[in-house]
């Protein structure tokens, strides 16, 4: 046995067993993605970018309640439209986004059928040289990307 | 250089790093055989000389924010004071302003490197506390995320405590493969790290279609990886030395620390929660629980070695019994849970990991607390590290396995 | 062709050695070792300056440049200054008297050698000159008024102090063989003998690159810089240009250690086995090709080391140097001199010892194998149940 443990000691292969390994890794498939070229494409629960549709919102406020972080923001006033009916009509719908988790209990706590305020997006270049701008959605921010500087939507996965 | 060259500042400052020294001892032999020189006597070479290093909190192999106050004779440690808190955020405080499910999110960031264990946790309690039976479907796939997260979790360790080694290339082999696996997480709940991935009472999701057929691959091929890095590490002999009877903790001590985890496992107990008092479904499923006798931080690396070897076990056999179903208990949309007192724990990558929640009958908790491994793991340190050099220490840092999130919180 | 005078051909060479040493290590080496441990560690390395990444040099140059130039306050301002430079001067000096090839031939009457200088006590020249890089690291250790650079400094010391002794040892048996210190000599001789230093001098040869990659703190010997213990160690405080310094120092010095090596046991300039009939293909390559191959394939070997091993711990290296390389390096002095003795004045008891090591070093290779072998699946059975499964399967 001890005879065993000196060859070990002076062969030196636990080491060359090491250099074998990197040295087969070498050659081998490398999994580097090459960003700006290459992309990695979310998957489609992905949690990316707020998107909202005004239409479909009833603006409930669920969506502000239920966020640990209190960083959606909602104003909104009755209203009567041509039918004489009382709609509410949104004066405010503001997320930080530099504060959010992307925790999509929002998302969750929407009660229309599809939701009308999603993370589902598969976006996740939002880097920006103004925080506090460009990372601060409105209601225009929010129902149309195009307009926000930084911001660019890969897709939007479909709400059904 | 005279004294009159020297600036007020300068003088005030030599002044007191004599005072610091005076009162450190410095020059005085500490260890008690050696006589102590007279005093005026200037220091010998040989005796010791104590100087203050402060290690961190910025320092490469402190794995965060961890701050030690070391009190060393040249490269070996008379005392290792861990000072923490510089990451903390007040999340026990954060969940009794808010309602319970409200709570999940903030637990990703506590032991940030195994979000899903931490929304086990916290899930679990507030499920117990509401006496809610979750649904078998709902029991597997939090296994399988579970396992999957401390697949990851003890990646990013062996991974880190390589790189604290000098050994470089097992980092890149080990996020190769958790990449992998954050791939997993990202099909099932859209994100990577912060997974938020449970609910009280079950699961966001359903899995979707072909993520369990691709992680039985992935499953299949992991024992080969894992032997990769063994064939780096595991009978390398520069990794043993800096590993074999480094920071050894005794059976007793770790009982007396309250450790768990691969630290109490690698020193002969064994004591694993997934065993000792199973949740979920771990009763029913067949693994061992990898246990070494001498303590140290060799012992260590193989019983994580061999846990994430259990884990492929654990996820092969949980993928086999998937059966369509209910994903979430019946809980009420407002949670309010009868005013009492609970506990409940599961055994996270790096030991138990436990939320005490008193209710008082509101939606929200009067008070959590949360028991987090790493940080009582850490107290450990400074026994561990007294005597050691300086490069064991680090090697210490890393087989303790703290993630500074949870330390501070 | 007057102009081709021998001195002026020395100057030429003096400044080739100074511009293009610097240029190899900033664009050759660097990026190899960059790419190569990228490659080893299953990613692509930088690939974006330049082609295929070629300029990384150039740029990693330019940014070290421009980078300011920060002296720690209360740091000994002129040994921090003096400290770099002491790293690279004697890194550069050394490289004098290294052989790169035979004559060239550059018009008519004209041809010169590939070495600045063949003196007769190369061999040791070079060792002393090398040691004084050590002060280099520690003065820089020490101005920098840093606990962390000092321990540096310190460790740095102690290694390089301990590893001068088996790297001068292990040189030693290669001297009995050669009975010259001028490398060029030496060089010659293994032609003559045809027989490369080598084999009967496998032990000297690993005594000497494992007392080289110590040298120029290398994993697995990078202790004074440790940046998981010690943050970057000796070089912490440094910036800018006197960081490219010590970066220089460094690599100069893996350089040197690689073409000694190349000199003394690996036949220099010369092809491999050329005297056998049957090779005699391998002279068309250039010789200073040859040469320039075999340092590549030792820097090649650093890079290998370094992306494979985990680090010593200080005492550990310490102890390796002076329980196991020193008394080493000693009985192989005894086993290289019996040699020699067993045919005085011929050089058959060399050839015979190299045959030794080789059939030596083979059965041990395989013995050890077969024990390892063994030694996994004893481990496999010892394992939990269901785990043995899993590491079998793969």
């Amino acid at each position: 046995m001890a005879l065993k443990k000196w060859l070990d000691k002076l062969t030196l292969l636990d080491l060359f067993d090491g250099l074998g390994v990197t040295g087969r890794h070498l050659f081998g498939k490398k999994v580097t993605i090459q960003y700006p070229e290459q992309k990695k494409i979310p998957s489609d629960r992905f949690r990316g970018m707020f998107r909202l549709d005004e239409e479909r919102c009833i603006k409930c406020t669920l969506c502000a309640i239920e966020c640990p972080i209190n960083i959606i923001y909602i104003d909104w006033h009755n209203e009567k439209n041509e039918a004489g009916k009382g709609i509410k009509v949104l004066d405010r719908f503001d997320v930080d986004l530099k504060r959010c988790m992307f925790c999509q209990l929002c998302e969750e706590a929407c009660p229309t059928v599809p939701k009308s305020i999603w993370l589902t997006t598969k976006t996740y270049e939002m880097a920006s040289y103004d925080r506090n701008d460009s990372l601060y959605l409105d209601i225009r921010k929010l129902t149309d990307w195009q307009e926000a500087p930084n911001v660019k939507p890969f897709t939007v996965m479909e709400q059904g | 250089m005279t004294d009159e060259k020297l600036s007020q500042a300068e003088r005030d400052e030599a002044a007191y790093f004599a005072e610091r020294a005076a009162a450190a001892g410095v020059g005085r032999p500490l260890s008690q055989g050696d006589t102590p020189p007279a005093p005026g006597e200037p220091p010998t070479l040989f005796d010791v000389q104590e100087m203050e290093l402060n290690f961190g909190p910025q320092h490469p192999s402190t794995h965060g924010v961890l701050r030690i106050v070391l009190k060393v004779d040249g490269e070996k440690i008379l005392e290792a004071i861990p000072d923490v808190g510089f990451l903390h955020r007040g999340t026990e405080k954060l969940f009794e302003t808010e309602t319970y499910p409200m709570g999940i999110p903030h637990t990703d960031r506590m032991d940030y490197v195994a979000a899903a264990t931490n929304n086990h946790a916290f899930c679990l309690t507030i499920e117990k506390l509401l006496d809610v039976e979750v649904p078998r479907r709902a029991q597997l796939v939090r296994v399988i995320l579970d396992e999957l997260q401390r697949l990851s979790s003890h990646l990013v360790w062996l991974g880190t405590s390589g790189i604290d080694l000098g050994a470089v290339t097992p980092f890149w082999y080990a996020f190769r493969e958790r990449e992998q696996i954050l791939d997993f997480f990202e099909e099932y709940c859209g994100a990577r790290l912060t997974l938020n991935c449970m609910r009280i009472g079950g699961l966001p999701f359903d899995l979707t279609t072909g993520w369990v057929e691709r992680l039985l691959e992935f499953v299949d091929d992991l024992p080969a990886r894992i032997d990769d890095y063994e064939q780096l590490l595991t009978d390398n002999r520069i990794w043993k030395r800096r590993t074999v009877g480094i920071g050894v903790l005794t059976a007793a001590e770790c009982v007396e620390y309250g450790l768990t985890g691969p630290l109490i496992r690698a020193s002969g107990i064994e004591w694993d929660l997934r065993r000792a008092q199973p949740y979920e479904c771990y009763d029913e499923l067949d693994f061992a629980v990898p246990t070494r006798q001498n303590g140290d931080t060799y012992d260590r690396y193989i019983v994580r070695v061999q846990e994430m070897r259990q884990s492929v076990r654990i996820l092969r056999q949980c993928l086999d019994r998937l059966e369509p179903g209910e994903i979430r208990g019946k809980v009420p949309r407002v949670i309010k849970p009868p005013a009492e007192e609970i506990y409940a724990s599961i055994e996270s990558p790096k030991g138990e990991l436990g939320f005490y929640c008193v209710s008082n009958g509101s939606n929200r908790p009067y008070r959590m607390h949360c028991r987090p491994p790493s940080f009582i793991n850490l107290q450990a340190l400074p026994k561990m590290a007294k005597g050691h050099l300086i490069s064991d220490l680090v090697a210490l840092i890393g087989t303790i396995d703290i993630v500074l999130g949870e330390v501070d919180r | 062709m007057k102009i081709l005078t021998p001195t002026f051909l020395t100057y030429v060479k003096v400044l080739l050695i100074v511009a293009v040493v610097p240029a190899i290590v900033g664009f050759v080496i660097v990026l190899a070792e960059r790419r190569i441990m990228g490659f080893m560690q299953v990613r692509l390395g930088p690939n974006r300056v330049g082609p295929k990444g070629t300029l990384q040099g150039l740029a990693d140059l330019l940014k070290l440049v421009t980078k300011e130039d920060v002296t720690p306050a209360r740091a000994e301002k002129f040994v921090h200054f003096l400290a770099p430079v002491l790293a690279v001067i004697p890194a550069l000096t050394a490289l004098a008297v290294i052989p790169m090839g035979p004559s060239i031939r550059l018009a008519r009457h004209v041809s010169t050698p590939l070495w600045v200088a063949d003196i007769n006590i190369g061999l040791l020249f070079l060792l002393a000159i090398t040691s004084i890089g050590v002060y280099g690291i520690i003065l820089g250790g020490w101005a920098s008024n840093n606990k962390y650079s000092m321990l540096g400094g310190l460790r740095s010391a102690a290694q390089l102090v301990s590893y001068e002794v088996p790297m001068g040892l292990s040189l030693v048996a290669v001297l009995l063989m050669t009975r010259s210190l001028s490398l060029v000599e030496i060089v010659m001789r293994q032609d003559r003998m045809q027989l490369w230093f080598v084999f009967p001098g496998l032990l000297s040869f690993f005594l000497y690159f494992v007392s080289g990659v110590a040298e120029t703190n290398r994993n697995p010997f990078d202790l004074p810089e440790a940046e998981s213990e010690l943050v970057s160690g000796f070089n912490t405080e440094y910036s800018g240009v006197k960081f490219a310094f010590f970066f220089l120092g460094e690599y100069a010095a893996m350089i040197i250690i690689s073409c000694v090596a190349v000199t003394v046991f690996f036949g220099g300039w010369l092809p491999p086995f050329g005297h056998v009939k049957a090779l005699s293909f391998l002279h068309i390559v250039p010789p200073f090709l040859w040469f320039l191959a075999k340092v590549g394939f030792f820097i090649f070997c650093y890079i290998w080391f370094r992306s494979t091993f985990p680090r010593y711990r200080f005492d550990q290296l310490m102890a390796l140097g002076w329980k196991w390389m020193i008394p080493l390096s000693l009985v192989n002095i005894v086993i290289v001199a019996l040699a020699i003795l067993w045919t005085p004045g011929r050089t058959d008891g060399l050839v015979r010892l190299g045959w030794l090591f080789g059939a030596l070093f083979l059965l041990m290779f395989f013995l050890a194998k077969l024990r390892q072998a063994l030694a996994r699946r004893d481990r496999l059975a010892s394992e939990p149940a269901g785990t043995r499964q899993s590491a079998l399967k793969a």
